[in-house]
């Protein structure tokens, strides 16, 4: 036998070169994989040699695609395996291949090169297909709480997770698996994700709470294997050495080579790296605690929300307001009143059809929902301005409308302005500089309404979805500029040109969330209602500056 | 629009004939030296595509008494290396020294290659029909092992399970081969 063979090779070094060709091997047997390959020539000619037949393997059932049929997917499970693999899931491993140009690869490659080097169009270059969708996760970081990431990670609430491993040097994260399983992880730890059924905790503390669906989940501790046949338990490893206590319902348990042992609510065994297992008192560790998560969650989300209410007090009071609105009594009342002092109740708004929502502090604070197309909140604000600043919170569910409506004057005349968002997500605000210019080509014709729109470069899209954004628009002919914000950052910013200054400006009869008086009944131009929920809105008097709207952003935010 | 400012048509349809007919003929060998170096297929095209365009920028280089596998290979391995750094997160991308390692040994083994596919090439003909039929649906790119085991009422393990056996005895059966060749 040749010392660089396949059956030379160890059990494990075989596994691993299986586990790595399918994409499924664990960051510490890779590990390992790599400092045998080190040491190892002729490990390393295998593992040449075995990554060229996946290669040859995957190049024949390209080439054979056409006569496989279904009928064979049955004829290989009447073989039972002899153990089960860890993992049921595709990570980044050799299956997501994309068909890169499979019959003409050649064609293709020659033709990429020579459209980048004579930068001519070939149309004759075959298009790359990629219908293969990104790396499947099979759990969600649900929430974090104080999370520290080791250096090299970050991840954030809401993020999928696939099969890889986390280190979560500080704080607590809940894991929740698509199986059910839900696991409270508390820093430092690590663990290793293996699929929606089957984790390992390499260090640090866990609770696992398994609903019955997820009956039968597995976690690995260094010495030991659990499996949760429901419910709760909680799993501490320091240094390879792990306890184990049953919060409730009964785990089965393995460690090293004893029997496998069923331990009930109140069990508690100390796990040695080497030796056997040692019943204990329970109670001696305490674990990750769910609930106490739970309720410094909602106490962080209150700070959170008074801490915004406080801000919404001093606002208020801040004399360059026109209105203020902030949607968050309680009460059916359709009145929505204007927050800025001193308080003058002829400023007020009235809700139509717009639905009482949950605002950016589920149960504490409600916001306005313009889904349906008639919603819209009216308002009255007279006066004489000579600049504006519109800043909402605003949340964008899709943009259905050619144009979707922020704050919109009714008749939108001379000094009258449009704050809006375009389908294509960019936001735009516009003032009617002359709503009678005589058309110098056909004087005696209809007038022309001479305005000017001023646009952003798109900043939402779909996937933004769901999201809140504070969103800011500044008219400050003053200083002869428009400028756009989003959370606080000015994204975009241009000239007022000397045809299109004007500094006198009104609002009148306006809409919050819609347009009351369309010109045109086309309804592409219409409907404007915004298909999402906004928070709060203030309209000011002044234009704000960067820092301003920083700070106004940074004042009203939520921290988590 | 004139493309060609410099050379004449002629000299670069050459050039670009020259090039085409060396690429093709060795690109299979060029593309099994770099998925040795990768983890995954996709990874390889990748490389194999900025290879490509690197060698032919630099075809005014290339000394055409010298070998050109040794010289696109130096290339290659410039470009997975440069990969390597730009997707270093991947979990399953082999350490530097590690790659470093089976590039320079890869380069050696053209032969090793071509035996090794004619060798595969009878061993899968000899496989029972059903083997052949699982690996190809296997490898069939796009096939979610998932789906598949769910359809036909396995686990994914076993899905696994099975391939890895497959793959195992396929390699047994390729060295064995070899060996009878290089002994014949």
């Amino acid at each position: 036998m040749k010392p660089d063979s396949w059956k030379a090779l160890s059990r494990d070094e075989q596994n691993w070169i299986g586990d790595y060709l399918d994409g499924t091997i664990d960051p510490e047997a890779f590990a390992s994989l790599q400092d045998r390959m080190k040491e190892s020539p002729e490990l390393r000619a295998t593992m040449r040699r075995c990554l060229h037949i996946d290669d040859s393997l995957r190049e024949f059932a390209e080439d054979s695609l056409a006569d496989s049929s279904q009928s064979s997917i049955a004829s290989w499970v009447d073989e039972t395996p002899e153990t089960i693999p860890f993992s049921e899931t595709i990570s980044s491993g050799s299956r997501r291949a994309i068909p890169v140009a499979i019959a003409a690869g050649l064609a293709f490659l020659l033709g990429l090169v020579f459209m980048f080097v004579a930068s001519r169009p070939d149309s004759s270059s075959p298009v790359v297909e990629n219908d293969e969708p990104s790396a499947e996760g099979f759990a969600a970081l649900t929430r974090l709480f104080d999370a520290e990431w080791a250096t090299d990670e970050s991840h954030r609430e809401g993020d999928t997770l696939g099969a890889e491993s986390i280190h979560l040097a500080s704080g607590t994260a809940e894991i929740q698996f698509f199986s059910g399983a839900t696991m409270t992880v508390e820093g430092p730890s690590r663990i290793s994700l293996k699929s929606a059924w089957e984790a390992s905790c390499l260090e640090g503390a866990v609770r696992m709470q398994v609903p019955p669906a997820a009956r039968g989940f597995k976690l690995h501790a260094p010495s030991s294997e659990i499996v949760d046949l429901g419910t709760e338990f909680g799993l501490v490893v320091r240094e390879g050495k792990s306890h184990v206590e049953v919060i409730d319902g009964e785990i089965a348990l393995r460690h090293r080579d004893e029997e496998e042992t069923i331990l009930e609510k109140g069990d508690a065994l100390d796990l040695p790296v080497e030796g056997p297992s040692e019943k204990i008192e329970n109670g001696r560790v305490s674990f990750p605690d769910a609930k106490r998560f739970d309720s410094r969650a909602i106490e962080q989300r209150r700070s959170d929300f008074d801490r915004w209410k406080s801000h919404r007090d001093s606002l208020a009071g801040d004399d360059r307001l026109i209105a203020y609105y902030t949607f968050d009594q309680r009460s059916n009342e359709p009145l929505i009143p204007n927050l800025a002092l001193p308080r003058n109740p002829e400023l007020d708004g009235a809700t139509i059809l717009a639905e009482r929502v949950d605002g950016r502090w589920t149960g504490m604070k409600q916001a306005l929902e313009f889904r349906r197309p008639g919603s819209r909140v009216r308002v009255n604000l007279p006066g004489e301005f000579s600049a504006f600043s519109f800043v909402a919170w605003v949340r964008i569910d899709s943009l259905d409308r050619w144009y979707n409506a922020l704050f919109m004057a009714d008749s939108y005349e001379t000094g009258e302005p449009h704050w809006q968002i375009r389908d294509d997500g960019s936001m735009m605000v516009s003032v009617m500089v002359d709503d009678s210019r005589p058309n110098p080509k056909n004087p005696d014709g209809p007038a022309i309404r001479f305005q000017r729109l001023y646009f952003s470069p798109p900043m939402w899209d779909p996937s933004m979805s769901g999201q809140w954004l504070h969103l800011a628009s500044v008219i400050d002919p003053q200083n002869k500029r428009v400028s756009h914000y989003v959370n606080g950052e000015r994204i975009s910013r241009e000239e007022i040109k000397p045809e299109y200054y004007i500094d006198e400006l009104r609002i009148g009869s306006a809409e919050i969330g819609n347009w009351g008086q369309p010109f045109r009944e086309d309804p592409v131009f219409a409907i404007r209602n915004l298909n999402g929920r906004m928070d709060e809105i203030a309209i000011f008097k002044t234009a704000l500056q960067d820092e301003e709207m920083a700070s106004l952003y940074e004042r009203s935010r939520s921290l988590r | 629009m004139e493309l060609r400012d410099n050379n004449t048509p002629s000299d670069d349809d050459t050039r670009y004939e020259n090039f085409v007919a060396r690429f093709a003929h060795y690109e299979p060998d060029l593309r099994r030296f770099i998925r040795s170096l990768l983890p995954t297929a996709v990874d390889t095209d990748e490389v194999l595509q900025q290879t490509a365009i690197v060698i032919w920028r630099k075809f005014d280089q290339y000394d055409p008494e010298t070998n050109f596998m040794k010289w696109a290979c130096v290339i290659a391995r410039f470009e997975a290396l440069a990969y390597r750094r730009k997707m270093a997160r991947d979990r399953l991308v082999f350490r530097e020294d590690v790659m470093e390692l089976m590039a320079e040994e890869g380069a050696e083994e053209f032969d090793t290659r071509s035996a090794e596919r004619e060798a595969l090439q009878i061993c899968l003909a000899d496989l029972p029909a059903k083997h052949r039929d699982f690996l190809t649906l296997a490898y069939t790119p796009g096939v979610k092992v998932k789906e598949l085991a769910r359809e036909a009422g396995s686990s994914a393990a076993a899905f696994y399970m099975r391939l890895k056996r497959l793959r195992g005895q396929l390699a047994n059966c390729v060295e064995s081969k070899m060996q009878k060749e290089a002994t014949t």
